[in-house]
């Protein structure tokens, strides 16, 4: 770290030793520049799932950090990620945030450009450009790597990333595959956004967090909308992965499966806290083939690093940056496509219902996030390190046969210290290869 | 089924009026946090709903809302608009705790279609809301109900909401609109 981003002593952002984090973090404009240059511009971004680009010419726009991105069914059916400025006066050349196209056609001059980006024309290309112009030079810049795993489209702006499953790693294709066993997925249409005036790491944060459930979520509780057992389990699985990769939430036993499994079956014996957690798929043979014998086990919440929540109700949450000060929420609906109408009902209750703004559980989630973000702003305040020190030293990672390291623990903060660790790497690299050099593997033995 | 404008001048000022009359008394009950009376004034087979509204190509403007029964803001019956005033009262509502503070402007009110004990309203609203020290947030939008006359008393049997906003620029939305 150089110059003024450095704490007041020598102490590091995030202290892992003490698990203490400097809240600057959360409120200086240079670390924040530095992350969109550092992180999100580096980093493989969630850009949208398949199935919401069904035809030729089907686009949808989302942000890589603050890079307005259109990702677009070209006409050979590839999945193109542009950017959305115009080459000649940096216009933005698609205004909607979704639908279908036959070009982009600048709304400035007219420049306009095929699906796949590449500049068809413009008016006076002859007359007042002389044909000057090299138009296979002047199309919409293009991210630099485009991938889908399993039908999660992926860009990266950074050429040296590195292919996007060894970025995933074992731990982030978990976290996918934990939707994607299922079977084939579809984005339903209706993506609730909302804006919170928040630093969006802790929004992030706040995925890996089984601590604040029964307080902030107090009221839903009593209301009987979730219960008390299902939404705050001491039961907890951690598992963590290279990159700042990351799941942290409850966990069952393979014999509580197959309970679950058995009273699918013949609709008998007494309801459980999971039953609301697992799904129909995580009791079938070839699922669990899929997740391993650990993965199976952990009912999920993983943050694929930076910004993407997959929840344990078929959603997913996208966190974007707008200022240090504030972050979008942007929640997919996802489903199974062959999901029977019933359970597919219930998917949709549950996401209107328990998150996107007006969600029960959302709705008292946003202000905590926005008063640490305003909490850090004070002058002496922003100076006294935050605690993120619990269960530090208790736990251990169990490794066996399966690969699957994990920490089989209660409620903790080890997902959180390991996604700062990584952050500080993240934005101490100045470069991929640097990153790649300089970066953590996931702890091993006594966390 | 009939036209509004078949009937006579005295007919809809008195339909109207009535109308005007339970939406300014609804809101002032929404505004006073009175919400276990508001919830008195809605049927049991209530539609309480708010699409999600998105930003589209003027050829594709169809495609702006998503439909019934998908994904939306509100998609609410009796039982969890019950289930939203309890919880504000249960304790730990924290985005209501502090209360925030609102008020709401009904305007442009327009009976657009009569059926038996059923009137369909159109209104524009203004919701402002502002929270603790300093925070501050407006909707404006439509709101399309469908009142219906129960025991000589007009009740809210469904209401469709329809905001101006794509992105909602609010840390929630934890009131009623």
């Amino acid at each position: 770290m150089a110059g003024s981003l450095i704490a007041t002593d020598t102490t590091p952002w995030f202290d892992a030793e003490h698990g203490t984090l400097d809240r600057r973090i959360f409120t200086d404009p240079e670390i924040y520049q530095r992350e969109l240059e550092r992180i999100f511009a580096r980093a493989w971004n969630f850009i949208c799932h398949e199935s919401q680009l069904p035809e030729r010419g089907s686009f949808f726009k989302n942000f890589i950090g603050e890079d307005e991105v259109i990702a677009v069914r070209d006409r050979n059916h590839e999945i193109q990620v542009l950017l959305n400025s115009c080459p000649h006066r940096g216009n933005t050349v698609c205004r909607a945030e979704l639908g279908k196209l036959n070009s982009f056609l600048c709304s400035y001059h007219g420049w306009n450009f095929d699906l796949d980006g590449t500049l068809i024309g413009m008016p006076g290309e002859e007359k007042f450009y002389y044909d000057d112009v090299d138009k296979s030079e002047w199309g919409l810049a293009k991210a630099a790597q485009v991938a889908n795993y399993r039908g999660f489209v992926f860009a990266t702006l950074d050429p040296a990333a590195p292919p996007l499953e060894d970025y995933l790693g074992w731990v982030g294709r978990l976290g996918i595959d934990m939707m994607a066993a299922e079977g084939e997925l579809q984005v339903l249409d209706g993506i609730q956004k909302n804006r919170l005036q928040c630093n969006w790491k802790l929004a992030v944060d706040n995925l890996y967090d089984w601590y604040h459930v029964k307080i902030t979520h107090g009221s839903a509780m009593r209301i009987g909308f979730l219960s008390e057992e299902s939404m705050a389990p001491d039961s907890q699985m951690v598992i963590l992965g290279e990159y700042g990769h990351g799941i942290s939430g409850p966990r069952v036993t393979q014999a509580e499966i197959a309970d679950f499994a058995a009273r699918l079956e013949n609709g008998q014996g007494e309801g459980q806290w999971y039953d609301t957690l697992l799904t129909r798929a995580r009791a079938r043979p070839e699922v669990q083939a899929q997740l391993g014998p650990i993965g199976s086990r952990s009912l999920g919440h993983p943050n694929i690093f930076p910004n993407l929540w997959i929840t344990l109700t078929r959603q997913m949450c996208l966190r974007i940056p707008r200022g240090p000060f504030a972050t979008e929420l942007w929640w997919f609906t996802i489903v199974p496509k062959d999901l029977p109408e019933k359970e597919r009902a219930t998917a949709i209750y549950m996401a209107n219902h328990a998150f996107g703004p007006a969600g029960l559980l959302e709705q008292d989630d946003g202000e905590n996030w926005s008063h640490s973000t305003r909490g850090a702003k004070g002058t002496v305040t922003r100076t006294r390190r935050l605690n993120y020190s619990m269960g530090r030293g208790h736990d251990r990672v169990e490794e066996d046969d399966s690969g699957q390291a994990r920490i089989e623990t209660v409620v903790s903060e080890h997902a959180q210290r390991w996604n700062y660790q990584s952050w500080q790497e993240w934005m101490q690299a100045e470069s991929w290869p640097a990153l790649m050099e300089n970066h953590s593997q996931p702890p091993k033995g006594v966390v | 089924m009939a036209a509004f404008h078949d009937l006579s001048l005295q007919e809809r000022l008195l339909l109207t009026f009535e109308a005007e009359e339970f939406l300014y008394r609804e809101a002032s009950l929404l505004d006073e946090r009175r919400l276990d009376e508001w919830l008195e004034l809605v049927t049991d087979d209530i539609h309480y709903w708010m699409p999600i509204r998105r930003t589209t190509t003027a050829k594709e403007v169809a495609l702006e809302f998503t439909q019934p029964g998908g994904m939306a803001f509100f998609d609410d019956d009796r039982k969890m608009l019950g289930l939203r005033v309890q919880r504000l009262a249960a304790g730990r509502a924290w985005a209501e705790d502090p209360p925030s503070r609102t008020r709401r402007l009904v305007t442009n009110i327009r009976i657009t279609e009569i059926d038996g004990d059923e009137i369909t309203v159109t209104a524009n609203f203004q919701l402002y809301r502002t929270r603790l020290d300093s925070e501050e947030d407006t909707w404006i939008g439509r709101r399309e109900d469908l009142l219906r006359r129960v025991g000589g008393e007009l009740k809210l049997a469904r209401r469709h909401i329809f905001l101006e906003q794509t992105v909602i620029l609010a840390q929630n939305m934890s009131n009623l609109f």
